[in-house]
């Protein structure tokens, strides 16, 4: 094996819960894992990040979790930071003052060079990522810092996905069993093979509470699989009690829909969670990707801005995504995304039945997508290509 | 000090030891209303461009220089002259105009901030606003009268944007010309 010469630090500073930290913990991992690296990620909010890596102690200060170092970022930083290879803020964090300082100084410094400084921002399929990724950022110091741009074209920085996650989902996949093992591992019960199953991992919006009226009339039994969160916030009026005294495997039934109250899990998990449901209703970034690596139909609730730009890069995204399908079955599908994202009630129900005849074809397109989306190369792999140019452009 | 989201074409940032004039900007979001701001630069020293991106809230130094207020007097390929209130005429080279030169037309009388740099003239900063005659646009698509649903437009000085579908060919608009948005009708 090649031996690990080059360390990365990965700042990252949590803003939603399990966003940027869910990203920059799934790159130290996979770089960690796919190449001779040694990674240190410095993180604010360890409790959060404790949530979705359950062996993470919160009250230590450095500990050493799967290859990786996990520093508590601190402000003034409590932990002294020696500068390594390369340097990457996550989603636009503000690296420490003494951090910049030392980088400054080695500017200044015929002895020592910075390490690559890098700005991996947030994904997005607007067309004007593709002129942005990979430019440099002068700073006054003379430093140059480069912004990264995830992206689904191939002028972007790419999407992460570790080399062997299709083959993982693809395995689990072909065998039913796997599904109902993991629902009674959640402790979920009463989900049979044939059985609909939806899970929700969404902000508040009023469509949710429209697709569940619906759902409680199908002719088929659909279970719901919701974790303690902003999603319940919807569903109030479908709760026996309030959200906080709901318990990890309770049931709640209304006619043909079980709303189950999932368990926090792992990425992992939440992986296998997303394999095995037939339609994810996901938010964010990181869960909006993992739903796509799923290869099942999905719902993306996109993270709402100012002036309703969100529904900018929805519009963005399901151009790129409904590239190769049918338009009548692209305009259903994406109509019922932004019908969600609007929280119209009556308009989210109406493609909902406008779909349900093309949810095969919906079905078909999710398994090709993967493929099409990574075109030949994942994040990890183009930074690591990127990270290679700029160090032989500085040779040169 | 600027934010990177507060510069427009005109101004000058010093970057590294040196000046460099600001062509164009392009601002776009990002995640969580983050903006990023792209900036297309020329080094005032030496015969060089660049591409360069901030966050908006990255403070970017902007030097102050010598300005004067000047009019736009002519064109002498491949320079623009402008006039102060004393008749003094400066050079600038168009191709320090960046996006700002799509907005120069002949008789316009709009006060511009013109910017030395050692005696040179190397920058030419517009009025916040500008009005000027839509000379292309395609007639009304569907009779709106709201100003929601927008058209491409091409103005006087060649500069093309967005327009509200009201908007005819040969009317007057007033233009925001930091960000190449149509404010109004006039």
């Amino acid at each position: 094996m090649t031996p690990r010469t080059q360390y990365w630090d990965i700042f990252c500073a949590v803003v939603d819960n399990y966003g940027d930290i869910g990203v920059s913990w799934r790159l130290a991992k996979q770089l960690v894992l796919e190449y001779p690296l040694i990674i240190n990620l410095w993180v604010d909010d360890l409790f959060s990040f404790s949530h979705i890596l359950p062996q993470l102690d919160p009250s230590l200060m450095t500990q050493y979790i799967d290859g990786i170092n996990i520093h508590q970022w601190n402000t003034p930083l409590d932990i002294v930071y020696i500068p390594g290879h390369v340097i990457i803020e996550a989603f636009a964090c503000k690296l420490p003052n003494i951090v910049i300082e030392q980088l400054n100084q080695r500017q200044d410094s015929l002895d020592a060079t910075p390490p690559l400084w890098l700005n991996l921002e947030y994904l997005s399929a607007e067309t004007w990522v593709d002129e942005c990724h990979g430019l440099p950022s002068l700073q006054t110091s003379g430093l140059k810092k480069f912004f990264y741009f995830p992206g689904f074209t191939p002028k972007t920085g790419g999407l992460i996905c570790e080399k062997a996650l299709f083959n993982e989902r693809e395995q689990w996949q072909s065998h039913p069993q796997n599904k109902l093992d993991l629902f009674t591992q959640l402790g979920l019960t009463g989900i049979h093979n044939h059985d609909e199953v939806i899970s929700v991992f969404s902000y508040e919006t009023q469509a949710l509470a429209a697709l569940c009226a619906l759902w409680q009339t199908s002719e088929h039994k659909i279970h719901l699989l919701i974790p303690k969160g902003r999603s319940l916030r919807s569903l109030i009026h479908l709760l026996p009690c309030p959200i906080e005294a709901l318990v990890s495997g309770q049931q709640i039934v209304h006619q043909s829909l079980t709303l189950h109250i999932l368990p926090m899990t792992d990425q992992q998990g939440f992986d296998r969670l997303l394999w095995s449901c037939d339609l994810n209703i996901v938010r964010g970034e990181d869960s909006f990707l993992r739903a796509q690596w799923a290869a099942k139909p999905f719902i993306w609730h996109i993270y709402p801005q100012e002036d309703d730009y969100h529904l900018v890069k929805l519009e963005a995204f399901m151009q790129i995504y409904c590239d190769n399908l049918a338009p009548e079955i692209a305009k259903s599908w994406s109509m019922l995304n932004v019908a969600f994202n609007q929280g119209k009630q009556s308009d989210v129900k109406m493609h909902w039945h406008n779909l349900d005849s093309e949810r095969l074809a919906i079905l078909h397109h999710a398994q090709k997508w993967p493929n099409i989306a990574l075109n030949n190369a994942d994040l990890a792999t183009r930074l690591i290509q990127f990270v290679q140019s700029c160090e032989d452009a500085a040779l040169k | 000090m600027k934010t990177a989201h507060e510069i427009r074409p005109g101004n000058v940032i010093m970057l590294n030891g040196s000046p460099w004039v600001v062509q164009k900007t392009e601002t776009t979001r990002s995640g969580r209303n983050a903006a990023i701001v792209k900036l297309k630069l020329k080094n005032v020293l030496i015969d060089s461009s660049t591409e360069s991106t901030f966050k908006g809230d990255d403070k970017l130094d902007d030097i102050i220089l010598e300005r004067l207020e000047c009019t736009y007097s002519y064109y002498a390929d491949p320079m623009f002259v402008f006039m102060d209130a004393e008749y003094n005429q400066y050079d600038v080279e168009a191709d320090n105009l960046g996006d700002a030169a799509a907005y120069i037309v002949d008789g316009m009388e709009d006060t511009c901030n013109v910017t030395f740099y050692e005696g040179k003239a190397i920058s030419v900063e517009l009025p916040i606003t500008i009005v000027r005659e839509v000379t292309y646009t395609e007639p009304s698509a569907r009779g709106d009268t709201s100003g929601k649903v927008m058209k491409p437009a091409t103005i006087a000085g060649g500069a093309t944007l967005s327009v509200a579908d009201f908007v005819k060919t040969g009317d007057m608009i007033e233009v925001d010309t930091r960000t190449n948005e149509f404010k109004k009708r006039v």
